[in-house]
């Protein structure tokens, strides 16, 4: 039997990472049941958050490709298409392979296979059409299959969020994301990407039956209370062919169980989760653990925690000394888990008896937003989360991190030389370009990853952060870039410039502008048509304004409709007269004595 | 919108030699290096076996050979995980009922 002083079982992040520094001082194998390593890393479309060490703003299938050449050039042996069945005594792993049963031994194991998908118990939820998140990346990103027409996701973290902007990259429908919990799940700026779309993330909400005969038809959902019990009544039927679930990944322990590795339940981590020390190491001193088998998490951190089990593997078998290397890990570890999102996992790793230090987040002062005429660039960042690619990116220094990951970007607007860089880098398509002086008109940059791709001087709708119609615009030039995140910039009214996030081709239905009143971009246009521009009659004849909002919703919007219809500056237009009250209150409020 | 996506801002799909499968006995479209699963889906047929105890419709769930939902019978053998088994040129592949028969 084949003997091997490494075996890791598992090629995602963690795996290949480790694969990588075992390859350079001992005998490894790398196992996994794919035709290709990768694991989760090969069906993600988008560029992954992190810093450029760990492949910041790469996108998921080719931070694959690159570990993929970078191990294929080191002594290690690779499997592929191997299921590894079970793990014996005497450090034998079992797997098989084109249908046949083969064993290896190790001197020490990485067990590095992830997670799996959880289910939701729903009426219908076996029927076909109900697919875990996984499932419908795979045909879709991987196989170039369309899983459906219509979709419903169910969860709003970060997989749910990203599946939406995926599918709506290929052109279909996401008709929701529902979301039981009372605020969002994942990342603001994944969520961000989403909503501009148009995607309504319907909070306090969950799946109740999926309908259909034979495959699904459609979905019930309901609004739930904060006990998660639906709420009789709110019962609501959507069309959909999909349902997508994303409701959170376990660890699968098995085979750490098989090799008598002690398990500890700790729902912070996942779940049923291995027992583990800081370097890795189970409770069993050959077997070691990396990635989201030991906790749910993000790539950047399975990929430090399988460069540290295999740091210390290559101690415990060539006796090198590599304590610098192994402390410097785990101190980008905890510097990569001291922002508030990973609040749950430090709290399970001290469960376990690991403590992450923690890390003083440096507050910058913001900077004045000052407004000199140039092309500058937004950001949109504010949520800590652990990534810097901006900073990495920017030649002139404009963009500040600093040495806390976690810390939300501070930008200089005097440094920026409007460049955009930042803006095709940026994981969370968070960075816009504007340019706004005297003229009327101003100038927006938006990163774009649809087809098919605007052309110059094209009319397109500008929408905004909840991909709401704003304003007609027109595309002034693309600029295009090897990752494929495309600079669209528009020309459009300048008190558009801070509201448009998105530009979508015109649609035939006709955009409201007034969702109180429900009235329509046409209902204006006809009336200003007929010869009437002011703002004041335009609101007595057709009720824009007039609802419960007070016009805060749509006011900007119809001037900017009179203005492009006369040709008259909206600061040259008189905009009414404002009326208490500013919200909406109830009658009796203004009742005096006895409340009657 | 079934079928395959040939135009994507991301991603390049190139596919490989076109091959001959049956479903139930049917011809349909597939591609070498894509499993049975997929082409079916490209096909629009998502109802994959009808399940031992109640005769329910069942279909593909993780597509990555965890959930065994999609099992199917294959060149005569039942209880394959059609996700996970790549096309074959006159592969004859046909809907699983209840446990399958083993032959
Ligand atoms: C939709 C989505 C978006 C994400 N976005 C981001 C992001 O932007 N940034 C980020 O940092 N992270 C992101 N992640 C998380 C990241 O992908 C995971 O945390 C990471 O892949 C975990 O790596 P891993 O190596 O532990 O496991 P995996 O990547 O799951 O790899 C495990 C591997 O083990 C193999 N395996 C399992 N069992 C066996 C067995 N018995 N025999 C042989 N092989 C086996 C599997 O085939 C698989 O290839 C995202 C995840 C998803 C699903
Ligand atoms: S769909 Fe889960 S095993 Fe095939």
């Amino acid at each position: 039997m084949k003997e091997y002083d490494a075996v890791v079982i598992g090629g995602g992040p963690a795996g290949m990472a480790a694969a990588d520094v075992l390859g350079d001082h001992v005998k490894t194998l790398i196992l996994d049941e794919n035709d290709m390593l990768g694991g989760q890393l090969v069906k993600q479309t988008h560029k992954f958050f992190g810093d450029h060490v760990h492949y910041a703003s790469t996108r998921g299938f080719e931070i694959a490709n690159k570990f993929i050449d970078k191990i294929e050039k080191k002594p290690v042996d690779i499997l592929t298409s191997s299921t590894v069945i079970g793990i014996y005594p005497q450090n034998t792993v079992a797997y098989v392979r084109n249908g046949h049963e083969d064993q290896v031994k190790y001197k020490k194991l990485i067990i590095a296979t992830g997670a799996m998908e959880r289910q939701l118990p729903f009426i219908n939820s076996d029927l076909p059409g109900v697919y875990g998140a996984g499932a419908v990346q795979t045909l879709m990103n991987q196989y170039g299959i369309f899983p459906g027409k219509r979709f419903l996701i169910i969860g709003s973290g970060n997989i749910g969020l990203i599946l939406a902007y995926q599918l709506a990259q290929t052109g279909v429908e996401v008709r929701a994301i529902v979301e039981a919990l009372d605020k969002i799940g994942g990342y603001e700026v994944h969520a961000n990407k989403a909503k501009r779309l148009g995607i309504p993330i319907l909070l306090k909400h969950t799946i109740v039956k999926a309908i259909g005969d034979e495959s699904v038809q459609g979905a019930i959902i309901a609004e739930v209370d904060d006990k998660f019990n639906v709420i009789a009544g709110t019962e609501k039927e959507i069309v959909v062919d999909t349902i997508c679930i994303s409701v959170g990944l376990m660890p699968i322990t098995e085979l750490t169980e098989q090799a008598k590795c002690k398990i500890a339940y700790i729902p912070e981590l996942g779940g049923y989760v291995p027992v583990r020390d800081e370097r890795m190491r189970t409770t069993n001193p050959d077997v070691f653990v990396a990635g989201d088998l030991s906790s749910i998490e993000e790539a950047t951190t399975a990929m430090i925690e399988g460069k540290l089990a295999a740091m210390q593997i290559v101690e415990d078998v060539k006796k090198i000394d590599l304590e610098k290397e192994i402390s410097n890990e785990i101190k980008t570890l905890a510097i990569f888990r001291s922002g508030p999102k990973s609040l749950k996992i430090r709290s399970g790793l001290e469960k376990m008896g690991i403590v992450t230090p923690r890390i003083e987040m440096p507050k910058f002062s913001p900077l004045p937003n000052s407004e000199n005429g140039k092309l500058h660039a937004v950001i949109e960042c504010t949520e800590e989360i652990p990534c810097n690619s901006c900073e990495s990116a920017c030649k002139f220094d404009a963009i500040k991190v600093g040495e806390n990951i976690n810390t939300p970007p501070v930008f200089d607007p005097l440094k920026c030389t409007g460049c955009a860089v930042c803006v095709t880098v940026c994981p969370g398509l968070a960075i816009f370009m504007e340019k706004s002086d005297e003229s009327p008109n101003a100038t927006l940059g938006i990163p774009y990853e649809f087809l098919p791709l605007p052309k110059s001087n094209e009319k397109m709708w500008g929408m905004d952060r909840d991909g709401n119609y704003v304003c007609d615009l027109t595309v002034k030039r693309v600029v295009k870039n090897p990752n494929k995140t495309y600079i669209v910039y528009v020309d459009l009214p300048k008190e558009f410039v801070d509201v448009v996030r998105h530009v979508t081709y015109p649609r035939k239905e006709n955009p409201f502008v007034c969702r109180c009143e429900e009235i329509t971009v046409d209902q204006i246009e006809k009336v200003i048509d007929s010869g009437i521009t002011d703002f004041e009659e335009i609101k007595r004849i057709t009720r824009v304004t007039m609802g419960p909002c007070g016009g805060k919703n749509c006011k900007m919007i119809i001037l900017g409709i009179i203005s492009k219809k006369t040709g008259i500056p909206i600061s040259k237009l008189s905009h009414g007269t404002s009326r208490p009250p500013v919200k909406v209150v109830e009658f009796s409020a203004f009742l005096r004595g006895d409340k009657k | 919108m079934e079928g395959r996506i040939l135009d994507h801002p991301i991603l390049n799909f190139t596919r490989k030699k076109r091959v001959k499968i049956f479903f139930e006995g049917n011809e349909i479209e597939a591609y070498e290096g894509e499993t049975v699963a997929v082409a079916l889906h490209a096909a629009g047929i998502k109802v994959l076996r009808y399940t031992p105890i109640n005769g329910r419709s069942a279909g593909l769930f993780c597509a990555v050979g965890k959930c065994s939902s999609c099992l199917m019978e294959i060149d005569g053998m039942p209880n394959v995980r059609s996700c996970m088994t790549k096309v074959k040129a006159g592969m004859q592949i046909r809907r699983q009922h209840e446990k399958g028969d083993l032959v």
